[in-house]
């Protein structure tokens, strides 16, 4: 055979210990390594390593029911004897009756294991179920407290922001004719926002608002509206900076519910920036 | 000589033929034996090729049942038990994958334990033991990717040299070429950690 063809055949005997070859290629190329030494030695040299392949599979330990039900095959049938090997044939011919009832014992035996098999297996799965929703359920949690704190932490920064801004005024309201125990105070940053609180505000008349107004040099703008609670007390952070050109001071009036763009409404709080 | 491999690399195999010895003249206990030491080896290795529990404990039983019944004609002078296990449930897992392929090819019908160890093929005891799965493991796992993936679909899945050159879609004298190359870098590794 020439050598080209045995570089062929060099594969070929790589393929044959690894079971890759057909039929009809395993029994042609079994047929040539009779008279073929050098294919034979391939076959030794590549064997070794193919036949320990199938150890790589990750191991697994088998259920233990199946221990029950391999046992059960020696109870079954009686190994049948090698003629050639005289001592089985002596030990087949000495009397090992088996009864019936105790293979059908046995195979009653193996059919509980394999139902309480299944009974574990089934109660095992609601388990993990139970387990698998609760976890959902625990992310959703999650995900919402995400949600409230990345918020809060928000509102926190924009309210540190004022605080620390380096353009920052303090203004104090006080409370005007109709509810004179009424205080408020505001920080006001022309760069950062407007924080304001205040106490003691009079509960609304139904379908009214009370609406915070910056003061300028000409009409008052806006600053949002808001309702207290009932201990009278009410908070108001603003965002977007004061308007210019400079705010002369800040107050509190009663609007109709929505807000308005003027006031029209009696005054509650007032202050003057410094 | 092989008695010496054999008690260096498993301490079980002499073990191994005893308790075959002793299946062959109906002992239960040798069963029962046999079972515990080789069983999840065997087992891991139905799953891996029928990735089905109830197929993998089918083929385990069946192979089980194959040595008690052949036990007396069982040959040691051809290869360790644990290479005629190894053979026997590999050639029965893959019968049952192409079956389910509806393919009925069956090269291994219950196949006799004194043929089923090619004379040719060299059985090293200090490759086929149980307790040696975790080097070849290892050493498969450092095989480049494709050669270790050629090799497995001719093992795990049962195909031939042309499908799998399909399945891969690379070319026939590639597919060849992995093969070989790849069971050269496994035995070199093999050897080297003897």
């Amino acid at each position: 055979m020439a050598d080209v063809d045995h570089e062929s055949l060099r594969d070929t005997a790589a393929l044959y210990v690894v079971g890759a070859l057909d039929a009809r290629e395993r029994a042609a190329f079994e047929t040539h390594v009779r008279d073929c030494a050098s294919c034979a030695a391939e076959i030794q040299s590549l064997g070794a390593a193919a036949q320990a392949v199938p150890l790589a599979a990750p191991q697994v330990d088998p259920p233990p029911a199946l221990r029950g039900r391999v046992l059960a095959i020696a109870g079954e049938r009686s190994p049948r004897a090698g003629a050639s090997d005289l001592r089985t044939l002596i030990a087949a011919a000495s009397p090992r009756v088996i009864p019936s009832w105790l293979s059908l014992a046995a195979l009653l035996l193996v059919s509980v294991a394999l139902g309480a098999y299944a009974i574990a297996l089934r109660q095992r799965l609601g388990g993990l179920e139970a387990q698998l929703n609760d976890t959902i359920a625990r992310l959703n949690r999650t995900e919402q407290e995400l949600i409230t704190a990345t918020r809060t932490a928000a509102g926190v920064q924009a309210r540190l922001a004022v605080l620390t801004a380096p353009d920052l005024q303090q203004v104090t309201l006080a409370g005007q004719a109709p509810a004179p125990q009424a205080a408020g105070r505001a920080f006001l940053s022309r760069s950062s926002g407007l924080l304001f609180a205040a106490y003691n505000l009079p509960p609304l008349p139904a379908g009214r608002t009370y609406q915070l107004w910056y003061l300028t040099g000409s009409a008052p703008v806006s600053a949002g509206i808001f309702k207290p609670d009932d201990a009278g007390r009410a908070a108001v952070t603003q965002q977007p900076p004061a308007p210019a050109p400079a705010v002369t001071g800040l107050a509190v009036s009663i609007e109709p519910e929505g807000g308005v763009p003027a006031p029209t409404g009696a005054i509650y709080l007032a202050g003057q920036a410094p | 000589m092989w008695i010496v491999w054999a008690v260096v690399a498993a301490g079980s195999t002499g073990a191994d033929r005893s308790a075959v010895e002793r299946m062959a003249r109906g002992d239960a206990d040798a069963l029962a034996e046999l079972y515990d030491r080789h069983a999840r080896l065997i087992y891991s290795l139905a799953l891996r090729v029928l990735r089905d529990d109830g197929d993998a404990q089918d083929v385990v039983q069946e192979v089980f049942a194959q040595l008690w019944r052949q036990a007396a004609r069982y040959d040691d002078r051809r290869g360790n038990v644990v290479a005629w296990l190894v053979t026997v449930t590999r050639s029965r897992a893959i019968d049952r994958l192409r079956r389910r392929r509806s393919r009925p090819e069956s090269p291994a019908d219950d196949v006799d334990p004194t043929a089923i160890v090619d004379p040719a093929l060299p059985i090293d005891d200090r490759l086929l033991t149980s307790a040696r799965a975790s080097t070849v493991r290892a050493a498969m796992d450092e095989l480049p990717l494709l050669q270790r993936i050629a090799i497995e679909l001719a093992f795990y899945e049962g195909l031939t040299h042309v499908e799998i050159a399909e399945r891969l879609e690379m070319p026939l004298g590639t597919v060849k070429t992995r093969i070989r190359q790849g069971l050269l870098r496994l035995r070199d590794r093999l050897e080297g950690a003897v």
